[in-house]
């Protein structure tokens, strides 16, 4: 599974040839790209700030259009499935959000509800259903009466997390939902994606800085820089010391707990060869 | 629907709100039909409105709501005379009423839209250019052209959306932004406005200056029945098209990229909001002028009250709108008697007073 090469598949998604560029005439921020993202998964992309992690992702998802390239999703070009069917199939968390001030978790989450409903169309029990089962699973049901604005930053992202569950897609791209978050913030989202994915069977993607809970939750790992894929594998074949130092130009030692089960980077400093920064030795 | 049964929120501030706005507008409208410069007791009022001479001749009826010339080619025959307090109640103060309704429920929806779409609270429904293209084409006519005086309210209209669609087209690069918008909109503001002023130095005479700056600053002096059937329509419309885009309207405020992850066609809704508020802006432009800040203020304290989902808000504005209006028209017409003033003077003042009473009580305001 691991060294699947990004050839077009029945089921699942693939960027084929991906050239992304912000503004005309400046360099792309993507290249060239070719990435499958295998289905039934968690897919977790790694690199460091400005490697394009968001924008590869928000390729991959169609919420922004490449300049050249094709993205395959279940067997068809996605340029062909309607922006409602679309979101019905594959959700998206930003790296940032803004909602109203006064708005509730709960209505919020009723927005997810947007793609499934047709022009004047009121909320069926089936709305109502998947919107309870959103704020159950992401565990903002306690919160469904809050105000966005007056939740800490975790609190907000569950609720965000609710808005996109409700849309109950297949596909789930998550970018970097745990930063800002403490440690157990941090595990209460990973453990939900898993959930997702273990039970509800969905497709993960997303980003993480975090390696160690990259390594500990990702079935496949994506490793960009400077808007190239530098590896991709499982995590045992990604997080090595020489990946790790091409991609983040750190110095890493790898360790096995006792158990030998998992394993956690621990990083030692920034790699010095080329670039003499004081300070540095 | 299942949506008010789940989210209970605001509906206590939604009754309040309803009633007090039913209650002002109830109120404004008897003291405007009963009180002016032609005095009647209150008494003789209320019959004049409710009595059989009016509605016991449905053809009468129908010759108010319908124009004289409509009724003649229906074959209506010429009424019997009527009393003078009746033909007051029914021809001039009666009417003014109604339109002061209409024209609140189109500025404050305009104001509800526009502020959802440029994300922002201060946005009001003249934000766009519909003020800059209605007034500067409303200055042409009457010290250019004095001859389409006649046409005004239509030559406002077309002005207010040309200008709209000016201002949407120098917002164009590959897509639009709330900021963008707004800013697009103070360009043609401040290009229109200035040769707006310019042509004040034209003006022939004082008529011409009174009556281009009733035009600006928005009054209800003069209408009638005519005015009545003239905005009627639109706003019928308008209320429709706010009804059924309260849910793209919601989903705007969560931002563009959100909206759009969601399957929105961001561009292509947030056009058409706009068009129909510009539509709406337009339509009360063309009876009452430019009435400032009511489309402002409204929303502001509906949303205070019941929030922001737009199925709420826009049913507050419905309410509050006119309230606002009429009271306000009421007091333009009344407080100075027998001198005049537009109702726009007197929305300025209340506006003013409010966004200090604003300023002073909240700390953070502007942003969605
Ligand atoms: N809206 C934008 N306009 C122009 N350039 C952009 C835009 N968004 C990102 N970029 C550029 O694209 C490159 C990749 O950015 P991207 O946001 O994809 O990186 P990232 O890996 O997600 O970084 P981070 O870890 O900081 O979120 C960066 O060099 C950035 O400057
Ligand atoms: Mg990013």
């Amino acid at each position: 599974m691991s060294q699947e090469s990004a050839t077009f598949t029945i089921s699942g998604l693939a960027g084929n040839d991906l050239t992304v560029r912000y503004r005309q005439k400046q360099t792309p921020v993507i290249a060239g790209q070719t990435v499958a993202i295998p289905e039934g998964k968690i897919t977790v992309f790694i690199g460091p700030n400005g490697s394009g992690k968001s924008t590869l992702l928000k390729t991959l998802a169609w919420q922004l259009r490449p300049e050249m390239g094709t993205v395959i999703l279940d067997g068809r070009n996605i340029a062909e499935f309607s922006p409602k069917e679309l979101a019905c199939r594959l959700g998206i968390l930003f790296q940032e959000n803004s909602a109203p001030n006064d708005l509730t978790v709960e209505e919020l989450a009723y927005h997810g509800r947007y793609p499934h409903r047709r022009l004047f169309e009121s909320l069926t029990p089936e709305d109502s259903e998947a919107v309870e089962r959103a704020l159950q699973l992401s565990g903002s049901d306690r919160l469904r009466h809050h105000l966005i604005s007056q939740l800490s930053s975790g609190q907000k992202q569950l609720a965000w997390i609710a808005m996109l569950l409700s849309q109950s897609p297949k596909y789930l791209f998550l970018d970097e939902p745990t930063t800002f978050l403490d440690m157990a913030h941090q595990f209460e989202i990973m453990d939900l994606v898993r959930r997702l994915n273990r039970e509800l069977g969905n497709t993960v993607l997303l980003s993480v800085h975090d390696l160690n809970l990259a390594a500990r939750y990702a079935d496949h790992i994506i490793a960009l820089r400077d808007g190239r894929v530098v590896a991709e594998g499982s995590s045992e074949e990604v997080l090595t010391v020489e990946i790790l130092r091409e991609v983040f130009q750190v110095e890493t030692r790898i360790v096995r707990d006792l158990a030998g089960d998992s394993f956690y980077c621990v990083p030692l400093g920034k790699t010095c060869e080329q670039v003499s920064v004081k300070g540095c030795r | 629907m299942p949506e008010n049964e789940k989210l209970p929120r605001g509906g206590k501030a939604m009754a309040l709100l309803v009633t007090l706005s039913s209650f002002a507008v109830l109120l404004a409208a008897f003291v405007q039909v009963g009180a002016g410069s032609y005095e009647m007791t209150w008494r003789q009022a209320w019959h004049a409105l409710t009595g059989a001479e009016v509605w016991g001749q449905p053809e009468l009826l129908l010759r108010l709501l319908l124009g004289e010339n409509v009724a003649r080619n229906l074959g209506f025959g010429d009424p019997d005379a009527i009393a003078t307090t009746t033909l007051i109640v029914w021809t001039v103060r009666l009417p003014r009423v109604l339109v002061g309704i209409m024209v609140g429920i189109n500025l404050a929806f305009s104001g509800s839209i526009f502020q959802a779409i440029t994300r922002n609270e201060m946005a009001s429904p003249y934000l766009l250019g519909v003020s800059s293209g209605a007034g500067l084409t409303i200055m042409l006519v009457l010290v250019l052209f004095p001859a389409l005086g006649a046409h005004l309210p239509l030559i406002a209209m077309a002005g207010g959306m040309g200008a709209f669609l000016l201002v949407y087209a120098i917002a164009w690069n590959h897509g639009t932004s709330p900021v963008r918008l707004v800013l697009a909109g103070v360009i043609i503001g401040a290009i229109a406005g200035s040769i707006q002023t310019g042509l004040f130095f034209f003006a022939r005479d004082l008529t011409v200056v009174q009556n281009a700056l009733a035009w600006t600053t928005g009054s209800l002096t003069g209408v009638g029945w005519e005015q009545v059937r003239m905005i009627a329509p639109w706003t019928l419309v308008c209320v429709i098209l706010g009804f059924s885009g309260t849910r793209y309207l919601d989903i705007l405020l969560l931002g563009d990229p959100t909206a759009k992850s969601l399957g929105m066609p961001v561009e292509r809704t947030r056009f058409l909001l706009a068009a129909a508020a510009i539509l709406s802006a337009a339509s009360a432009v063309s009876v009452a002028g430019l009435i400032g800040f009511v489309g402002l203020i409204v929303p502001h304290i509906v949303r205070s009250l019941v929030g922001s989902p737009h199925r709420r808000l826009l049913a507050g504005c419905l309410f509050a709108g006119p309230a606002l209006l009429t009271c306000a028209d009421a007091t333009s017409r009344l407080a100075l008697s027998p001198v005049q003033i537009p109702v726009g003077i007197v929305t300025g003042v209340l506006g003013g007073g409010f966004f200090l009473y604003l300023m002073r009580r909240k700390q953070e305001f502007g942003r969605l």
